[in-house]
């Protein structure tokens, strides 16, 4: 695996609704730009060679990182794939949806459940919305949310970003009901 | 500095409070490692990073001309200590920063002058100078643009501005800022030169003029 890029992002939200956030929600999203590995292949059938090669190497890479970039625990995560415009959207699924990938940032995390994911294709520049859930138990209602990235010059045709994204606590001023109210 | 040991001592951080209570929204802070090149690896990983602030405007319920000097002598200097604190944790210290530059966004409901005020006077530069080490002319981009815009902030050698190695620009995306009553005020540094810098400099150049254009006047 070869990566191009490695960008880390940190969100800390002060204030929200006029009002200060307690504690700071801090967000972290770290992205490898890395080759598609069925670049320039047509047509590819079995996936699973180019699996084997980069998923789990691309998730060891990520987790600590995500992790590390947080620096408070993690209370919620998600997961992106975006596919430069000679690949397919199933080429960046098959980089993320595998617990060769997945595992890594499960284990560093302490988490439990799926990981959100956003899977798309475009342009470089490409904006997109990470989805983000409560990480031991999707079904918590203050901890759906999701965070903007945008990064210049990724990805080529030829390359896949691949990102992952945690959370410090659920919305900054979250206040719903909890879904067992309504059950 | 980790960012874990920034995390802690950000919430007992009395600058922090401070700039929150006068409307410090959202804080930023992203790192770019260039691993590779034009498909060839980068001699020595170059890391740019930038940290980002959105405040509310200070002038925002001013009428328009206003003077601009009470709120700039108290807010500056805050956003540039938040800002090269966040520099300083991603790079690994002043030692490890060589090019810097700067960058403000006003709102929509702002003065273009309301933006530059945070970044062009002693209060933001000279601290931003001396917390990164600094001497060198902060070179910078300011504009007012609606919340989601993107700007690329330049930067050049800190000590040495035509150093032409260091000139380099830095993508910064502003999600969600700044809003209509917002500033975003943007601080950013890279680690070196570009990575495959190669157009010589100041002592290598040939005496160039306009000759070089001689036999293809109109």
């Amino acid at each position: 695996m070869k990566a191009r890029r490695i960008i880390t992002i940190i969100d800390e939200t002060l204030l929200e609704g006029g009002r200060p956030v307690s504690p700071v929600a801090r967000t972290a999203v770290v992205a490898a730009i890395v080759d598609n590995p069925w670049a320039g292949q047509g047509f590819v059938d079995d996936l699973s060679e180019g699996i084997e090669a980069v998923a789990s190497e691309l998730g060891a890479l990520l987790a600590p990182r995500v992790i590390e970039a947080l620096g408070v625990p993690l209370e919620a995560y998600g997961k992106a794939a975006i596919v430069g415009l000679d690949g397919e959207i199933e080429h960046g699924s098959a980089l993320i949806h595998t617990l060769k990938f997945g595992d890594h940032f499960r284990k560093a995390a302490g988490a439990t459940t799926l990981l959100p994911a956003v899977e798309k294709r475009g342009p470089a520049g490409v904006l997109f919305d990470i989805p983000l859930k409560h990480f031991t138990d999707a079904t918590i209602r203050s901890h759906h949310q999701s965070f903007e990235v945008r990064i210049a010059d990724a990805p080529h045709p030829g390359e896949i970003l691949v990102a992952l994204a945690g959370a410090s606590r659920g919305r900054p001023q979250q206040r719903l009901a909890p879904l067992s109210t309504e059950q | 500095m980790t960012a874990t040991t920034t995390a802690a001592r950000s919430s007992r951080d009395p600058v922090l409070a401070r700039a929150t209570a006068l409307g410090l929204r959202r804080l930023l802070t992203t790192v770019d490692e260039v691993l590779e090149e034009g498909g060839a690896a980068a001699a020595s990983p170059i890391r740019q990073a930038s940290a980002i602030a959105v405040i509310r405007n200070p002038w925002a319920d001013e009428a328009p001309l206003s003077d601009l000097s009470a709120a700039t002598s108290e807010v500056a200097p805050l956003l540039a200590k938040l800002l090269t604190d966040r520099l300083l944790a991603t790079l690994g210290g002043a030692d490890a920063i060589e090019a810097y530059g700067k960058a403000a966004v006003v709102g929509l409901g702002g003065e273009i002058e309301h933006a530059g005020a945070l970044i062009h006077t002693p209060y933001f530069g000279n601290l931003m100078r001396e917390f990164l080490d600094g001497t060198s002319i902060i070179c910078f981009s300011d504009s007012r643009a609606d919340a989601g815009s993107d700007l690329r902030v330049p930067l050049w050698h800190k000590r040495q501005a035509a150093t032409r190695s260091h000139y380099q620009s830095l993508d910064v995306h502003l999600a969600d800022a700044p809003h209509r009553e917002e500033i975003a005020v943007i601080a950013v540094a890279s680690s070196g030169p570009r990575p495959h810098s190669r157009i010589g400099d100041r002592t290598t150049d040939v005496p160039v003029d306009s000759s070089v254009l001689k036999g293809l006047e109109a």
